[in-house]
């Protein structure tokens, strides 16, 4: 969400986003062509298109039902799409079955071999694949120790916590080198402290053995983390696919900036370079250029991203919204958390059409506005204290104008979400 | 009324439920189940050892024990074999009529034994379905081991299916999944991941079939002919020297079958552990 000329304007707001380097100059690992399938009649995927740099960690994120493990099965080989191929390392997979694929898969529940010890369930691949006694033997230590399982080597899966698990299950797709690994909701099933370290100690060890990866989840935080890139799923469909810097700030469709993180949503109209939300009005520049004039559209913002100011004095790079009164304040951990009213009344058409946004009463004092949320970091917050019933000027210093679909009028391209209210 | 009960139930934190309960189970037990097993076992070696000794060395004893624990192995061979194959097929394929298939497999165990056996007489005897094309050839299936090993297996038929199939079922596909990304045929997969995963329900399903093939009467009564030295089983034996008037002789070969069920069912209690399948 950064406005037309500012280049930093949200520094430090998320300290998740770390610039990484461009797939686009790397090889191709992976590529995922036209994919589309239907179960019974019901779409799950509908033409889906990305590719997979070498080296590349790839998030599909999503809720569920979005179609994110219908294609990693695909891409494994699990299950067949109705059109579409998938190509690994510039090779047509798309007819061969799972086994002649080689990809490694770590399964949501990890799927170790009970009856197998850790050093079997590692040496599984070669044994199958008949290798000498000796170089399985090797491979496995060599796997054993880059994974550390040291002193586990001997037990079996139900003496492991979940975490050396799916260590274990990764050992055990490495083992037979394969061409990209692909993980199905990889931290599903465990606690939130495990999540966070487990996910750095993936992340580390895909940097070691430098494999492109494509992961499943429908975490947001995870997915900006683990995630060179991510590609965010929608009933079927790609919304977007970028990095976590552009899909975070620059999210091209509602859903996506909806479910990627906390978002304001105010409808308004272009009006010469601006955008008019009832009385108010924001120049939105670059923003605005790609709309006509009289086209509604969307004006989206990050809770972070709003300015607020008791004396009425904006920081420069800032936009002025309108003015609005603090109606909520709490606490939550790291940050404040405000909602705040905005002094917004909805322009009376003349056509006799709806109102381009809704104008909320609530009784007893029947207040008229729209509440937004902002977030405030602590040395803010207490540095300029804001409580309930204060009036101040509210201005952003990022957001995006998207066009607004749900008016029916507006319909293009594949940003057109599946009848979404 | 309760407050008058309540110092009978518990008396100075002494539960008195628990110890009654206790001798109530074992008093219903004891003529139903214990005394009937002791009985045997008091009436077999009543002659003295001499005698139980002599009854169970006996060459038709011997043989009858013989061909009840051959017949009941290849019955159970069989059995296993095949209820692992259609669990198999039954849990991992939908077609049309599977349920049919399901309640069909399970049948032989409601059906009389009695009527198991002429059944397979009307099929392989020497007017039967099958058997009448069979005859002219010199092949006849009624009255030799054969028909016993038939018998045990249409009997038992349900057994090994009905323990494997539930476990089959509750098997985890994406452990095949995973051996199959990994790099495994079906082959391998079946051998090295769902096989093993099933030893306990194979193992105990094996038992159950061998201890109840072991004990079968009704239908092998009808199709061996009861031979003595020939297709006589164990409970056949027990059957005919009951009616000669030798109930120690009897009874001696009754002794190894209730000794042989006893060790199948301890294994299948105390290894259930290691049968458990995860």
């Amino acid at each position: 969400m950064q406005t037309g000329e500012s280049k930093s304007t949200r520094e430090g707001a998320n300290s998740v986003v770390i610039p990484r380097p461009q797939a686009e100059t790397r090889g191709v690992a992976a590529s995922v062509r036209s994919l589309s399938k239907s179960f019974k009649k019901t779409p799950v995927l509908e033409d889906i298109d990305f590719d997979l740099a070498e080296g590349e960690s790839l998030v599909l994120l999503g809720a569920s039902g979005s179609g994110k493990t219908t294609i990693l099965r695909i891409i494994a080989g699990l299950e067949e799409p109705d059109t579409g191929r998938i190509i690994l390392h510039g090779k047509d997979v798309t007819e061969l079955p799972a086994r002649e694929r080689g990809v490694g898969v770590i399964f949501q529940a990890y799927a170790l071999f009970p009856r197998m010890n850790v050093e079997q369930n590692i040496g599984y691949g070669l044994r199958i694949r008949h290798r000498a006694r000796k170089e399985i033997k090797e491979t496995v230590n060599g796997l054993i120790e880059l994974v550390g399982l040291e002193e586990h080597r001997k037990k079996f899966p139900s003496q492991l916590s979940g975490g050396q698990q799916q260590r274990v299950a990764i050992a055990r797709t490495l083992a037979y080198n394969p061409q990209v690994l692909l993980f199905d909701e990889p931290f599903g099933a465990l606690d939130a402290q495990m999540r966070v370290r487990l996910r750095r100690e993936i992340h580390g060890l895909l940097k070691k053995v430098n494999l492109p990866a494509i992961f499943i989840t429908h975490d947001q935080e995870e997915a900006l983390e683990l995630g060179d890139r991510i590609a965010v799923l929608n009933a079927g469909r790609l919304e977007q696919i970028g990095t976590p810097d552009e899909v975070y700030n620059r999210p091209e469709s509602e859903y996506v900036a909806t479910f990627l993180g906390a978002a304001n949503l105010l409808l308004g109209v272009i009006d010469n370079q601006a955008v008019e939300i009832g009385t108010a009005s924001i120049p939105a520049g670059a923003e605005a250029a790609r709309f006509r004039d009289g086209q509604s559209v969307k004006l989206v913002f990050r809770p972070e991203d709003v300015v607020l100011s008791k004396a009425g004095q904006l920081p420069e790079g800032c936009r002025r919204l309108t003015n609005g009164v603090i109606e909520e304040k709490s606490f939550v951990g790291a940050y404040e958390r405000l909602t705040v009213r905005l002094d917004l009344v909805a322009r009376q058409s003349t056509s006799g059409e709806a109102p381009l946004y809704n104008v909320t009463i609530t009784t007893p004092e029947k207040r008229t506005g729209i509440p937004i949320i902002v977030t405030r970091p602590k040395p803010e917050a207490s540095a300029t204290r804001l409580n309930i019933n204060d009036r101040i000027a509210v201005g952003l210093s990022a957001f995006r104008v998207l066009p607004n679909y749900t008016l029916g009028t507006e319909r293009a391209g594949k940003l057109v979400p599946s009848q979404r209210t | 009324m309760s407050k008058r009960l309540s110092p009978l139930r518990h008396v100075r934190g002494f539960d008195v439920v628990r110890p009654l309960s206790i001798a109530m189970m074992m008093a219903m037990m004891l003529p139903l189940v214990l005394l009937p097993l002791a009985s045997i076992f008091i009436f077999g070696t009543s002659k003295g050892l001499d005698t139980f000794w002599t009854s169970i060395t006996d060459p038709e004893a011997v043989f009858a024990l013989k061909l009840s624990v051959v017949t009941s192995f290849w019955a159970t061979g069989f059995n296993v074999l095949f209820g692992l194959f259609a669990a198999y097929v039954l849990s991992r394929y939908a077609f049309r009529g599977r349920n049919a298939v399901i309640i069909l497999i399970s049948m032989p165990t409601a059906i009389p034994t009695a009527v198991a056996g002429f059944a397979l007489i009307l099929l392989w005897g020497p007017y039967g379905l099958l058997g009448r094309f069979l005859d002219p050839r010199g092949i006849n299936i009624i009255g030799t081991a054969w028909a016993i090993i038939l018998a045990n297996i249409f009997v038992t038929f349900p057994l090994a299916f009905g323990v494997i199939k539930p476990v089959f079922d509750t098997l985890s596909r994406s452990l095949e999944e995973a051996s199959a990304t990994i790099g495994a045929t079906r082959w391998q997969t079946f051998w090295h991941v769902t096989l093993p995963s099933l030893r306990g329900a194979i193992v105990t399903g094996a038992l159950l079939t061998f201890a109840r093939a072991l004990g079968e009467f009704g239908s092998t009564i009808l199709v061996s002919g009861n031979i003595a030295g020939e297709t006589q089983t164990a409970p056949l034996h027990i059957y005919s020297e009951f009616l000669r008037n030798r109930v120690e002789s009897a009874n001696a070969v009754a002794i190894v079958l209730v000794i042989i069920s006893f060790a199948i069912f301890s294994v299948l209690f105390l290894a259930r552990d290691w049968l458990d399948t995860e």
